[in-house]
């Protein structure tokens, strides 16, 4: 285990919480949009930098072996 | 009503005939035509995977479910994206193993991985047993799309009937090359007809989108949260892992003649990096779903709200685009399902040595799949209707089994394994049709996997105990037949 593989971990964490985040899961909007919406969509578009960060991590340790 | 029957019946056609131009030759051997010879680059890829998350569920389920649940339906979000996180880091090993050990199946991977045949055959009847009602739901999907749109029920039984022998006819020709051509044309349409939907229903009905929620919240307030209910959190947390298991685990057979067929697994890591963002198209029908809580009766049949609103809403020929883009989300995934059944069938039930023979039962168990399934979906569509509900939480009982497997010294015996998915899949069985109301919300699954993972462990101590060391671990066993 290196710590680049918790780096998606914390898209992971804020997706998996969703539901049980107080200031999430309420009525009201943010945006215009259901709070829960935005929450999902913003940590579903982190995963994606997150696995790239990883992947960058990964090439340059598998460089430096 | 002509303009629409016209247009349903030609997307029928069109995407039996691109299914045809996928091969120009038939596949010479099972591997050729079940994982395209392993030579799949990014763009094939990706609409393979892509084929496989948006299904008629997607497309019509998800407007239904955010229809009667509200937020709730937001609990298939997560999964792909996480479920995609942890194949990032599994793709290689996968990948490596798959090619150099000539798996083509998940009953190919176990069976390998454990030196065990029975795991192997017992994988793949499981397999074929608990995916088959998805099979039937993509068809009788097709019949419901056609029959809500012409008001027709004869016009939806020819079109289960056409499609089906379309998917079959080009599944035979050019297997999983056919699967990944069709899968283009479905979710360009798919994305266009969806994003149309999403100005045009809520502008049409409220004048827009953050109108539309903005009266949601103070006429239905509870549709934005997930509450106390059939749907709450326990309901909304443990149904996503189940899902994120699944997916992350690869338990679904389908899903394997897909990432098997990659060039490289940097080509696999690639998608997986990409696929979250892609995902946020779902939020598309969920939203058009939230439209027809201010529109609609409570109580109107959940699953059609995305045809009716469009129907209310679009001129003819459009509403026609949104029926071909339907048949699609139901099609293309059939035809993926078909090959992931006949492959499990042809490699880990029927058994022959002869590659020709194997060949031809693959290709007899697509006909056979498929026709029992039409079928059932015309004369008893109800039938399966149980089954599916093992769909998922059967299927993810081969999680322990299968993350396992990765390792380089397994770690567990096959007898501990096959204890484990027996007892997993007894809970399951008995929680979802004995004892519904046993594990409260709890996803069966999950509670399914608890006692699987429980057995494993004890019959592994017990193993253990009464075995000598040196006869637990051969790290790598014989090789598959590819």
């Amino acid at each position: 285990m290196r710590p680049y593989h918790l780096i998606p971990a914390v898209p992971a964490l804020g997706l998996v919480l969703m539901p049980f985040l107080p200031f999430v899961n309420t009525d009201g909007l943010w945006f215009g949009l259901p709070r829960m919406l935005v929450w999902g969509a913003v940590w579903c578009v982190m995963c994606t930098p997150a696995l790239l960060l990883t992947e960058r991590l990964m090439n340059r340790e598998e460089a430096e072996k | 009503m002509t303009t629409i029957l016209v247009m349903t019946f030609t997307g029928i056609a069109l995407i039996g005939v691109l299914g045809f131009v996928g091969r120009r030759r038939p596949a010479a051997d099972l591997s050729e035509w079940a994982v395209g010879g392993r030579r799949f680059g990014a763009l094939s890829m990706w609409f393979l995977q892509a084929g496989e998350v948006f299904t008629t569920f997607t497309f019509l389920g998800m407007a239904g479910l955010a229809f009667s649940g509200g937020v709730a339906a937001l609990y298939a979000l997560p999964y792909v994206p996480i479920g995609y996180m942890v194949l990032f880091f599994l793709a290689k090993r996968l990948w490596s193993l798959g090619k150099e050990r000539g798996y083509l199946t998940q009953g190919d991977y176990l069976e390998d991985r454990y030196d065990s045949k029975l795991l192997g055959t017992v994988a793949a009847v499981l397999g074929v047993v608990f995916v088959l009602p998805y099979l039937q739901l993509q068809i009788t999907g097709l019949g419901l799309i056609v029959q809500l749109v012409t008001g027709d029920s004869a016009s939806g039984t020819l079109s289960m009937i056409i499609g089906c022998a379309l998917v079959v006819a080009f599944v035979l020709w050019a297997g999983l090359h056919g699967v990944a051509m069709t899968s283009y044309f479905k979710d360009i349409v798919m994305l266009v007809v969806l994003a149309v939907l999403l100005i045009a229903i809520p502008a049409h009905f409220s004048g827009g989108v953050t109108a539309m929620f903005h009266r949601i919240d103070a006429l239905h307030p509870e549709m934005l949260t997930i509450h106390a209910g059939p749907s709450d959190q326990v309901w909304f947390t443990t149904s996503m892992l189940v899902s994120m298991v699944g997916v992350g685990l690869m338990c679904l057979p389908h899903a394997w003649p897909a990432v098997m067929s990659a060039r490289d697994p940097k080509v696999l890591r690639r998608n997986y990096t990409w696929m979250p963002l892609y995902e946020l198209c779902l939020l598309m029908p969920i939203i058009v779903g939230f439209a027809a809580v201010l529109v609609l009766k409570p109580g109107t049949p959940a699953n059609g709200i995305l045809l009716t609103l469009s129907k209310q809403v679009l001129p003819t020929w459009a509403t026609g685009l949104v029926v071909v883009a339907a048949i699609a989300t139901a099609m293309v995934p059939a035809a993926g399902i078909l090959i992931g059944i006949s492959s499990l069938v042809a490699r880990n039930i029927a058994r022959v040595r002869d590659e020709r023979k194997q060949f031809w039962i693959n290709h007899g168990t697509v006909v056979a799949a498929c026709g029992l399934s039409l079928l059932l979906a015309i004369y008893r569509p109800d039938l399966l209707a149980n089954l599916l509900l093992l769909t998922y939480s059967g299927t993810v009982q081969l999680a322990p089994a299968i993350a396992l497997g990765f390792l380089a010294r397994r770690p567990v015996g096959k007898v501990a394994v096959l204890a484990g998915l027996f007892v997993g899949e007894l809970v399951v069985v008995w929680l979802t049709f004995w004892q519904k109301g046993l594990a409260g919300n709890v996803n069966a699954g999950l509670v399914g996997l608890a006692a699987n993972i429980a057995v494993l462990a004890l019959a592994t101590a017990a193993e253990r105990l009464t075995t000598r060391p040196s006869a637990q671990d051969t790290s790598e066993p014989m090789e598959v037949r590819a």
